[in-house]
């Protein structure tokens, strides 16, 4: 019988480890660098602090023990007095821990995980279900990503175990997401609830812990609409339930980065209580139906002063359909006054059959083409004015409307279609 | 005669301890652009908030950390137009201040430490709401130094620049909730651990105060509160246990022969435990929290490694501050006595003298007018000293002391001249005029002089001076206008 070979194995990433520098010696955890650092060996001391040092100044890593995996047993208690939900984990920082051996992140994707970080929730609910559709960033998605997640919760909420979905997703372009499934869910029955967080889970100060806390009590709730839930201020007390179609990140790093644009809450939502501030479809015993048609050959531009209107030539150029142009004040691009004016150019444009619509820039309020002389010029050109509804939210439906054949052959049907109030995107009542 | 008590012999009982000092830094915010200013005022806001425990980087939620989130607190926290987003826990933090780095490494180098090439910022999980994030952001800059004392050296195991916690203001409603105040949250501390190689609590108390001089002598703030000591200490077959909230080094032995008869008590019925405790005014002590773990270091990630360059030591090698001893034979070596040196020292006015020394070579001279008259002008005057010393600032004593230099002013008009520019500017004035007035040529004092005695012949030499002095309005010192007179009046 043949000797088998032993081979000197190179220390791994979690070893406990004998860095031997000239003059000293340092003892401690090997720890994995990030990408950009490779030329660094990082050491986890004993009391807990990281140091590096310049590889090239290293002598020899003797190891001195292999990192052993802990097996730890969370259990996720199932009670049968709680109301069950389902969650669709799609990644973001609220999807994501910190992985002490790589210095990077993991995702979250099982109940148990779940449950260690945010065991709040299960407090309140018993989450039955764990989709992953996929795991992305929210900046790494597109409309295909919103289809697959529109059918994930469709199946979900089809389930007559399940009262409602959490759907947990990145913060950047949650807005685009939100707005999707308001309109991709027909006939909805039950409560669809995103949320977020804006601090790592690995803090114990997270938004995390109160926005899912938040979102259990609204999945659960009569609530039957798409909606996005999370802190209303910078105070851990309560968070808001937002309308998918009405809702911006308004901050990049705040809590309350989430606002409603043109419009109301549908609901605060303490920890333990619910308070209703304005009406709301009711859930109900049907099935939701999936709509998922979309049009990718959309676009939003946003208009600035001396801006040439030969931009439009590329969309032309590349087919697309539809254009949302995020305008000025009441709705304003530069006209025939200006040196580089886009009336014709808005007129060739739409003569060719893209879909121009018109979206505010000033975010908050309604436009209105009629008050001055430029913007009748330009809605004369044929130009669709959004009224009070979000550019980001105009982009998404846009998409939709065009996605079904039958009506992006007409115009006036596109128009008709654009204009009519399908998931709260637009409020012809603005009080603020 | 009063009865002996028996003393305790250290040595036989095995102790061991060491001292971890924090000292507050006397620059801005370590991770923000905020002021380090601490408020009195009523708070502009509050935001309330909650701490959740969550697991460690390996998993296992800390000891501590899960004692203080079982609690289940609501925590206040004061806010104030020198709060920033970044304090509130809604902003990334920023990069780390280069001068409270560069403090820190000056202050490795005095205690003879070896200073890390590369550092990490690591977040230290406390929950018990002094810290908005759930964490202390905490980097390790140098290890392995010492300090010299009469007891023997004592090694420095750790320096770290850490950000100091937001204060304790009060529990409104019992346990619930605790109300911070923001102001002190991430002031830079320098924090110092020595090796748990003090042998007594006299030691204990020498390594302190050694420390402390040798922080002062850095830009460190003064004060209450700016500096804090913590004990480690245990006994042989005991457990280690962390005394903290010393605001007085006199405590310290106080404090450690309590604690060491605790220990010996609790040794004795097998029930000695790790925990950190909080030693009150009286010097006894009392359970403040279980003794955290490793568990609770992890990476700040949003800061790339902290990487310490020779350039930058080398710079702060360059201006490394001095010990006071240092300073104190120095200045007696340029014939400064003993008074003058301590109140230099008391009133942080090396630096001033070193530079008007550099216009005037008479430390008898600088010390005057920089520690002296401007004290008698303002009791004088009745303007107050802060205010006195403002306006005779290191600018306008250098100016003066440059006219004394051209012998445009004689060393006994000083104070006058003090005086009076004090005076012109505190009424609103400047004292680049009164200089003017005062750079009159003396030839032209002169000539102004004899033209009065030759309009006026024949008259007492009193008579003349006080003419000449009514005339010039204070211009000129009586000294100057008798010593003019003189030569024309016999």
């Amino acid at each position: 019988m043949k000797k088998p070979i032993i081979v000197k194995q190179r220390p791994q990433p979690g070893d406990l480890v004998e860095v031997h520098l000239i003059k000293v010696i340092y003892e401690g955890t090997l720890l994995e660098v990030p990408e950009d650092e490779r030329g660094v060996v990082l050491l986890k001391l004993d009391s807990g602090y990281n140091i590096g040092f310049n590889r090239k100044d290293i002598l020899e890593i003797k190891l001195l023990k292999r990192f052993e995996k802990k097996e730890e047993k969370y259990e996720v208690k199932k009670d049968d007095e709680k109301p069950n939900i389902a969650m669709i984990i799609t990644g973001g920082t609220i999807a994501a821990r910190l992985n002490p051996k790589k210095g990077g992140t993991d995702w979250l994707t099982s109940p148990e995980d779940l449950f260690k970080f945010y065991h709040g929730i299960f407090d309140k609910v018993n989450v039955i279900k764990i989709e992953i559709p996929f795991m992305k960033a929210s900046e790494d998605m597109d409309f295909r990503d919103w289809k697959k997640i529109a059918m994930t919760a469709e199946k979900l909420l089809n389930d007559s175990n399940i009262k409602g979905v959490i759907i947990t997703h990145g913060t950047d372009f949650l807005h685009y997401t939100s707005s999707a499934l308001s309109f991709f869910l027909k006939n909805l029955n039950k409560p669809v609830v995103l949320t977020y967080s804006q601090r790592s889970t690995d803090r114990a100060s997270s938004d995390a812990n109160l926005n899912l806390q938040c979102a259990a009590i609204a999945a659960i709730s009569d609530i039957a609409e798409v909606m996005l839930v999370g802190h209303a201020s910078t105070n851990d007390d309560y968070c808001y339930a937002m309308p998918g179609t009405k809702v911006r990140k308004l901050h990049s790093s705040r809590r309350d980065a989430f606002k409603v644009v043109n419009g109301k809450p549908f609901a605060k939502i303490f920890s333990d209580r619910i308070e209703i501030l304005r009406e709301y479809n009711r859930r109900h015993s049907g099935k939701v139906k999936l709509d998922a048609k979309f049009e990718e050959k959309v676009a939003l531009v946003k208009f600035y002063p001396g801006q040439d209107p030969s931009i439009l030539d590329y969309y032309l150029k590349n087919k697309y359909k539809g254009i949302v142009l995020e305008m000025g004040g009441l709705g304003h691009v530069s006209t025939m006054r200006a040196r580089k004016g886009w009336i014709k150019k808005l007129r060739d444009v739409q003569k060719k059959g893209v879909i121009i619509c018109a979206a505010a820039q000033t975010i908050y309020g309604r436009l209105d083409p009629l008050v001055y002389s430029n913007g009748r010029d330009i809605m004369k050109t044929g130009v669709i004015y959004l009224e009070d509804m979000l550019a980001e939210t105009a982009l998404v439906k846009l998409s939709w409307v065009l996605g079904h054949k039958d009506w992006a052959k007409n115009k006036e049907k596109i128009k008709e279609m654009m204009l009519t109030n399908m998931a709260n995107e637009l409020n012809d009542r603005l009080e603020e | 005669m009063s009865e002996q008590k028996p003393e305790v012999d250290y040595g036989k009982i095995g102790l061991k301890s060491g001292l971890e000092i924090h000292q507050q830094l006397d620059t801005k915010k370590l991770f923000c652009n905020c002021p380090s200013v601490l408020r009195k005022d009523e708070p502009d806001f509050i935001v309330k908030r909650k701490l959740h425990a969550v697991a460690g980087e390996s998993g296992e939620v800390d000891i501590a950390a899960k004692h203080e989130a079982s609690l289940d607190r609501e925590f206040s926290y004061e806010g104030y137009d020198t709060t920033c987003l970044f304090e509130l826990d809604e902003e990334p933090c920023h990069e780390i201040n280069q001068e409270a780095l560069k403090i820190a490494l000056q202050i490795s180098l005095l205690l003879n430490a070896k200073i890390l090439s590369i550092a990490q910022v690591m977040r230290k999980t406390v929950v018990d709401g002094s810290n908005t994030s759930g964490f202390q952001r905490t980097v390790l800059i140098a290890r392995d130094g010492f300090v010299e004392t009469q007891s023997g050296r004592v090694g420095i195991a750790t320096i770290c620049l850490e950000e100091d916690s937001a204060r304790i203001i009060g529990d409104k409603g019992g346990e619930k909730i605790a109300v911070y105040r923001l102001d002190r949250l991430g002031i830079p501390l320098i924090e110092i651990a020595t090796e748990p190689e003090i042998k007594t609590p006299e030691q204990a108390k020498e390594v302190a105060l050694h420390i402390g001089e040798i922080l002062r002598s850095a830009k460190v703030k003064r004060g209450l509160g700016t500096i804090r000591q913590d004990v480690n200490l245990s006994i042989k077959t005991g457990k280690r246990v962390e005394l903290k909230g010393f605001q007085d080094i006199s405590n310290i032995e106080r404090a450690m022969g309590t604690e060491v008869k605790r220990q010996q008590d609790l040794v004795r019925k097998g029930k000695s435990i790790s925990e950190v405790r909080k030693v009150l005014p009286n010097g006894v002590s009392e359970f403040l929290r279980p003794m955290p773990g490793a568990a609770r270091m992890y990476p700040e990630t949003d800061l790339p490694l902290l990487k310490i360059s020779r350039d930058m030591i080398n710079e702060a090698k360059k201006n490394l501050p001095r010990l006071k001893k240092d300073i104190e034979s120095e200045l007696a070596s340029h014939g400064l006595n003993k008074e003058m040196t301590s109140l230099l020292l008391k009133e942080n006015k090396v630096e001033d003298f070193k530079e008007l020394m550099k216009v005037v070579e008479n430390p008898q001279v600088v010390a005057k007018v920089l520690l002296i008259y401007p004290k008698e002008i303002s009791a004088r005057e009745k303007i107050p000293l802060n205010k006195t010393e403002k306006i005779l600032n290191k600018d306008v004593l250098v100016n003066v002391l440059e006219n004394l230099k051209k012998g445009k002013i004689s060393e006994g008009d000083l104070k006058h001249v003090l005086s009076r520019i004090l005076i012109e500017v505190a009424r609103g004035g400047d004292h680049d005029r009164t200089f003017e007035i005062k750079k009159e040529d003396s030839s032209s004092v002169e000539e102004k002089i004899m033209k009065i005695i030759k309009d006026k012949p024949g008259l007492s030499f009193n008579a003349y001076m006080g003419i000449v002095m009514k005339q010039f309005k204070g211009q000129i010192s009586g000294n100057e206008a008798a010593e003019i007179i003189k030569k024309y009046v016999k």
